[in-house]
């Protein structure tokens, strides 16, 4: 069988390791703390890319509030930095507290006196959230366009909520830690190597985890139900249980980059709830292409890396420029650049085909072309 | 040899009209009955009752003794109804060998399945219906590719993934060519040799190729049921028919 290499496993892997691979040698080659720390925050936006793809592009769930997950991934860590540096018997009180009237530090500020327990909220208390919501509504067969206006609608409660909420998260102000993570003795800092190394070994684990994930009988499932719920649910699967996990699996990845974001900044405020910045994540899932975890990640790439260079230039219209992008590309790329590789590789391996004479109930051309073997 | 299905005084009315009344039915085990009746007789309806994507407004649907209304579609295929709709459901930007692959439904906890990648009971399972379904040279196609009668055929292939005990087939040869008719007799004789089969079909002809007892559905009721030969010289059923074609005409 002469399939489209785009289809080869074994090819989609190679693509990973020469990927990752030379990701990880960058800072070998290229020593500037500044843009390394820039690079670095790329790789969270890989992060996020990647776990829209695994929710909207897998399951077909249509998520506008990633920002949920990052921000509380995000504030987590800002918590257990901000502690950190905090001293239990001569400064318990983070400063912004005792200014807007605190004179006790809130009970759920206590946990975030252990940088090991911190964190773990940090992950723990998002993705616990999307289980919940995503049971809620998934059980409730919320769909598509409705399921978006949701978690969009959550989102800006969690905006307004982390705002409104001054003596407990400093409000608009946000919470800049004034030291760098310290873990075991530790200290990270975020314009170093192992900075830009811990993110971008957090995208290559991730990403191979959620690859795997999809070839998984999981994975297989999950992408039928984005197809066709009903269908499955006549297959005998609990529809609304694989919903309700492909979408805190992707959140639990939106809070790793949350945690990733605030080490490498070192503030957060509620801009991380952004409802921009939400549907700036599904904007580079569909350019490099949504059904492709890799596509997306090049995709955020490309698109805030244009930003960085372009935007600049460009100043107010740069949104307009980005909206404008969007719109071709859904139009004439609904699978983004990825979906063009797919295609232009797949009329290669047409032209090759068409030499060998047919044999038995061979395929038509056109149905070799439309071949397809999943992620 | 008991009944496996014991359908019981089933009502369902949508608003204030009244699709299904007091329909009663009793299947026996490997048997393959046919369901036929008129255009929007209930047929389809009933399909969807028995495996919960309607719930009843009252009466009761027995499947080896258990109760099968209140609970989901996922529950009732769990216990091994499987069904094919009127409507072919084939997950279309899926490959066929896909599409059978996600059927085999043996295993559903999702924790499970995320550790799963090659199931040798799922391949076994694959290479025997694929034959069975004649689409072992199609597996590599995207199912929205496939012809009329091959999706019909992908899609009773799905069924037969389930390992179901019952099948619901919703008018399983529509679109199909005289050939694929015949095969398509032949594959559901074959699967009558381990389960109980119902089947909604208009065409008389494979009617009476297949079935062993057929049941006439008539404006939500039972209006009569017996062998093919019966049915055919019944002069109410015949009345029936000739009713609706006149209204057609
Ligand atoms: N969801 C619904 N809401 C209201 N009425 C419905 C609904 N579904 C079916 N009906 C009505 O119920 C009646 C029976 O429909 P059903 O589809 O069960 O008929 P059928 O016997 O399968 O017909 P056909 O041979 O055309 O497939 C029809 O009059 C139809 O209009
Ligand atoms: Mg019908």
């Amino acid at each position: 069988m002469n399939g489209n290499i785009y289809h080869d496993k074994r090819a989609q892997w190679v693509v990973y390791i020469v990927f990752f691979v030379s990701l990880g040698l960058i800072p070998v080659m290229q020593a500037d703390p500044f843009l390394l720390n820039q690079l670095a925050v790329f790789g969270i936006y890989g992060l996020l890319a990647m776990s829209i793809s695994l929710c909207w592009g897998t399951g077909g769930i249509l998520n506008l509030g990633q920002g949920i997950a990052f921000g509380m991934g995000a504030y987590g860590m800002a918590m257990t930095m901000q502690m950190q540096s905090q001293d239990p018997e001569f400064s318990p009180l983070p400063s912004f507290m005792s200014t807007n009237g605190l004179e006790q530090l809130p009970w759920f500020w206590e946990p975030f006196w252990s940088t090991g327990g911190g964190i773990f909220l940090a992950l723990a208390v998002p993705t616990i959230f999307s289980l919940i919501f995503g049971a809620l509504m998934f059980q409730a067969r919320v769909s598509g366009p409705f399921f978006a206006i949701m978690s969009l609608a959550m989102l800006s409660a969690f905006y307004i909520l982390v705002l409104d909420m001054q003596p407990y998260t400093n409000g608009a102000n946000g919470i800049s830690p004034r030291m760098p993570l310290e873990v075991a003795g530790y200290s990270l800092d975020p314009y170093s190597p192992a900075a830009y190394w811990l993110i971008f070994g957090l995208l290559f684990s991730l990403t191979v985890l959620a690859k795997l994930l999809n070839q998984s009988k999981f994975g297989q499932i999950v992408r039928a139900l984005r197809e066709d719920p009903e269908r499955v649910r006549f297959l005998g699967y609990n529809v609304a249980l694989y919903e309700t996990l492909i979408y805190a699996i992707s959140a639990f990845i939106a809070a790793v980059a949350g945690c990733c974001f605030t080490i490498l900044i070192q503030y957060v405020s509620p801009d991380q709830f952004d409802v921009v910045f939400s549907i700036t994540m599904v904007i580079w899932a569909a350019v490099g292409g949504r059904l492709s975890l890799i596509g997306a990640i090049i995709g955020a790439f490309l698109i805030q890396g244009s930003e960085s260079y372009l935007g600049d230039q460009f100043l107010n219209s740069w949104h307009l420029i980005l909206g404008f992008f969007f719109v071709i590309i859904v139009r004439f790329l609904p699978n983004g650049l990825a979906g063009l590789l797919e295609m232009l590789l797949a009329k290669r391996s047409r032209s090759s085909t068409e030499e060998s004479p047919p044999h038995g109930r061979a395929k038509s051309p056109a149905a070799a072309n439309a071949e397809k073997a999943g992620v | 040899m008991g009944g496996v299905l014991e359908i019981r005084d089933l009502h369902k009315s949508f608003d204030s009209h009244h699709v299904i009344q007091g329909f009663s039915m009793d299947v026996v085990e490997q048997t393959l009955s046919c369901l036929i009746g008129p255009n929007g007789a209930g047929k389809t309806t009933l399909m969807d009752l028995i495996s919960g994507r309607l719930k009843p407004s009252s009466g009761s649907v027995r499947f080896r003794g258990d109760e099968l209304s209140g609970l989901s579609e996922s529950d009732i295929a769990r216990r091994g109804v499987g069904r094919k709709f009127q409507v072919p459901a084939v997950f279309k930007e899926l490959t066929v060998r896909e599409n059978l692959e996600i059927a085999f439904s043996r295993e559903v906890n999702p924790f499970r399945n995320m550790l799963k990648f090659r199931d040798k009971a799922m391949l076994a399972k694959l290479e025997e219906v694929s034959v069975l379904v004649n689409l072992e040279n199609r597996l590599s196609i995207v199912a929205g590719l496939l012809s009329h009668g091959e999706t019909q055929w992908l899609e009773i292939g799905m069924t037969l993934m389930q390992e179901p005990q019952l099948l619901l087939l919703d008018e399983p040869i529509a679109g199909m060519t005289e050939a694929e008719v015949d095969q398509t007799a032949k594959l559901l004789r074959e699967v009558r040799q381990h389960s109980t089969l119902i089947v909604v079909e208009h065409d008389m002809g494979f009617v009476r190729r297949v079935a062993d007892m057929v049941t006439v559905m008539h404006m939500g009721t039972h209006f009569a049921e017996g062998k093919i030969d019966e049915i055919e010289a019944n002069q109410n059923v015949r009345e029936i028919y000739l009713g609706t074609e006149e209204d057609a005409a």
